[in-house]
C-alpha cells in the first residue's frame, strides 16, 4: 500500500507537469495515441518473455518518433494519420498477445496494471524515468514555451521545430512507460489531462497551472487509493486501485467545471475568455 | 482459392463475414465525415465510453445496445456543451471524457465478479461470437444512422467547409450535435464485433484511403464504404486462416490497403506532376 501511494504521487507530480505542457500544446490525442502505440512493446516483451519495462522504453521511443514525424505529414490529415498509427500499432500488440494461451487474462493487467502489486524495483524504475522526464522538461522550458506561445517566432529564430516536438513527444511517452507498470497503458491518459484541464478551468499563469495541477493529481491519486483500499477492506466491495483514482480525478474535473459555469452564469457580463486561446 | 472457400462453409464464420461486412460498410461511409470533419479522438473517447455503459446495462439489468446508447448520447451531449463553453479546447474535454469513462467503466467491472473475459471482448471485438440478431441490429442501426448523415448532408458539407457562412444562412450548432451522435450510434453498433480501438480504425482509415482516390464527399462516403467491406473480408479471412485475433486482423487490413493506396496514388502523382491531389483541406 505504501509503495502504491508512493508510485501514484510520483505519478502525480510527474503527470501534472508534462500535462500542463500536452494541454498547452494541444497534444490530447497525441497523448492517448502513445499510450496506445506503447502497447505492442508491452505485448512483444511479454510474448518473448523480456522485461516489459525494456520493452515499454523501446515502443515509447521509436512510435514517439513515429508519431512525430506523422503529425508533420502535409498530406494527410494529422489526426485521422494518428488514428491509422494508433489502430495499427495497437492491433499488432493485440493480435501478438491473442496467439498466447492466457490471452484474456494478460490483456488485462497489461492494460490495467497492478496497483497493489508493485515491488520496491518498480518504484525505483518508475522514480528514474520520472526524473528524466522532468529533467528533459525543466531543462527545455524556455524552448519549450516558446514554440508553444508562438511557433513562428520559434522557428524565425532558429530553433528546430521538429527537435522541439521530438522532445515532448518522448517526455509524453516516457510518463506513458513510467505510469503503464503501475496504472496500465489505458489509464495514463487521465492522468495526463484531467489534472491539468481542471488547473486550466481555474487559472491562467503557468506557474500556477503547473502547481494546481500537480496538486489536483496528487489529491485525486490519494483519494481515490484511500476509497479503494476502504471499501475493499471494510465494505467487501472490490474497487480496482487505478480506475477509482482515475473516477476521481474526473470527478474533480466535473465538480470544478459545474462551479465555473455557475459562477459565470452569476457574474454574467464577465467574459469566459479571460484566457488566452 | 478453394481452401479459402472452404474456411466460410461453417454457419459461424459466415454470420461473422454478414457482420463484419455490414459494420466496415457502415463505419467507412459515415467515416468520411470522421475524417472531414477530424473526429478521430472522438471517436476513440465515444468508443472507449461503450464500455462504462455496457458494464451499466449488465449491472441494471438493461440491454448492451441500449444502456451502450445511453451512455454514449449523454457523454455527447456534455462534451457538446463543455466545449461549447470555449474555455478549454475541444481535444482537452474530450480527453477528460475519454479517461473519465473509460476509467468509470473499468471501476464498475472491477466490482463484479468473473467480468473479465467480458472486458477483453468490448476492447478487442467478438466477431465470431455474434448472434442472428445482432446483426439485424447492426443493419437497422446502420440504415437509421445512414438515413440521417444522408439527408442532412449538404448542411454537414456546407457546414464542414464554410462554418462562418453555414452560422450566417441560420445553420444551428445542433448540426454538429446530429454528426456527433450519428457518429456514437454507429461506434456503439460497431464496438461488439471489432472492439473499442478497432471500430475507430474501421471508422477512420477506410475513409482516409478514400479521401485519396476522391475528393467529393459524397464519392468519398461510397467509396469508403467499399474500402470497410473489403478490409472485412481480407481481415476476418487473414484471421481464420492464421487464427489471430479478428478485430486486430480486421483493423490491420485496412491499415493495409490505406498503405496500398497511399503507394499507388503518389506513384501516379509523381508520373503525372501536374495533377493536383485530392489532398486534405486544412481546416
Amino acid at each position: 500500500m505504501q509503495r502504491a501511494i508512493l508510485i501514484t504521487l510520483v505519478l502525480a507530480l510527474l503527470a501534472g507537469v508534462v500535462g500542463v505542457l500536452v494541454q498547452l500544446r494541444e497534444l490530447s490525442f497525441m497523448s492517448d495515441a502513445l499510450t496506445h502505440t506503447v502497447f505492442p512493446g508491452v505485448a512483444i516483451a511479454f510474448a518473448a518473455g523480456q522485461s516489459l519495462f525494456v520493452g515499454a522504453l523501446i515502443a515509447g521511443a521509436v512510435s514517439s518518433v513515429l508519431l512525430t514525424v506523422a503529425t508533420r505529414s502535409k498530406r494527410i490529415d494529422q489526426d485521422s494519420f494518428l488514428a491509422l498509427l494508433l489502430a495499427g500499432l495497437f492491433s499488432i500488440g493485440v493480435v501478438v498477445i491473442s496467439r498466447h494461451h492466457t490471452y484474456s487474462a494478460d490483456l488485462t493487467t497489461l492494460l490495467f496494471g497492478r496497483l497493489l502489486a508493485v515491488d520496491t524495483l518498480e518504484v525505483i524504475e518508475t522514480a528514474a524515468v520520472a526524473l528524466i522526464a522532468l529533467g528533459v522538461v525543466v531543462a527545455m522550458r524556455k524552448e519549450l514555451l516558446l514554440r508553444a506561445f508562438d511557433e513562428i517566432g520559434a522557428e524565425a529564430m532558429g530553433y528546430s521545430l521538429l527537435c522541439i516536438d521530438l522532445a515532448v513527444n518522448l517526455v509524453v511517452a516516457l510518463v506513458v512507460v513510467a505510469a503503464a507498470r503501475a496504472v496500465g497503458t489505458a489509464l495514463v491518459v487521465a492522468f495526463l489531462i484531467t489534472p491539468a484541464a481542471t488547473a486550466r478551468l481555474m487559472c491562467s499563469t503557468l506557474t500556477r497551472l503547473v502547481a494546481t495541477s500537480v496538486a489536483v493529481g496528487a489529491v485525486g491519486a490519494w483519494l481515490g487509493l484511500v476509497i479503494s483500499y476502504d471499501t475493499s477492506i471494510h465494505q467487501g466491495w472490490r474497487l480496482a486501485p487505478g480506475a477509482t483514482i482515475v473516477v476521481v480525478l474526473t470527478a474533480i474535473f466535473a465538480i470544478v467545471a459545474m462551479y465555473q459555469a455557475v459562477r459565470t452564469r452569476a457574474v454574467g457580463h464577465e467574459t469566459t475568455s479571460s484566457s488566452t486561446t | 482459392m478453394r481452401h479459402i472457400l472452404d474456411l466460410y462453409d461453417s454457419g459461424v464464420l459466415r454470420r461473422a463475414l454478414l457482420e463484419a461486412v455490414l459494420v466496415g460498410a457502415l463505419c467507412g461511409a459515415v467515416g468520411a465525415h470522421v475524417v472531414l470533419r477530424r473526429l478521430p479522438f472522438f471517436t476513440i473517447t465515444v468508443a472507449h465510453a461503450t464500455f462504462p455503459g455496457i458494464v451499466l446495462a449488465t449491472i441494471v439489468g438493461l440491454s448492451e445496445l441500449v444502456g451502450g446508447l445511453l451512455f454514449v448520447f449523454g457523454l455527447i451531449v456534455a462534451i457538446y456543451v463543455v466545449a461549447g463553453e470555449r474555455r478549454l479546447d475541444t481535444s482537452t474535454t474530450v480527453g477528460v471524457a475519454l479517461a473519465g469513462s473509460f476509467g468509470l467503466g473499468v471501476m464498475l467491472q472491477s466490482t463484479q465478479n468473473g467480468f473479465s473475459r467480458d472486458l477483453t471482448a468490448i476492447l478487442v471485438g467478438s466477431v465470431l461470437t455474434v448472434q442472428r440478431h445482432d446483426v439485424v441490429t447492426t443493419f437497422i442501426v446502420g440504415m437509421v444512422v445512414l438515413c440521417a448523415v444522408i439527408a442532412i448532408h449538404k448542411e454537414l458539407v456546407y457546414r464542414a467547409f464554410d462554418p462562418q457562412g453555414a452560422e450566417a444562412q441560420g445553420y444551428r450548432r445542433v448540426l454538429d450535435l446530429v454528426l456527433l451522435l450519428a457518429v456514437g450510434a454507429t461506434v456503439v453498433a460497431t464496438v461488439p464485433a471489432v472492439g473499442t480501438i478497432l471500430a475507430v480504425a474501421l471508422l477512420s482509415v477506410p475513409a482516409m484511403a478514400a479521401r485519396l482516390v476522391t475528393r467529393r464527399v459524397g464519392t468519398a462516403m461510397v467509396v469508403g464504404a467499399a474500402y470497410g467491406a473489403a478490409s472485412s473480408v481480407l481481415g476476418l479471412t487473414a484471421s481464420a486462416e492464421w487464427n489471430s485475433a479478428a478485430g486486430a486482423s480486421i483493423a490491420l487490413a485496412s491499415a493495409a490497403l490505406f498503405v496500398g493506396t497511399f503507394i499507388i496514388v503518389s506513384a501516379r502523382d509523381q508520373v503525372s506532376r501536374h495533377r493536383v491531389l485530392p489532398s486534405v483541406a486544412h481546416a
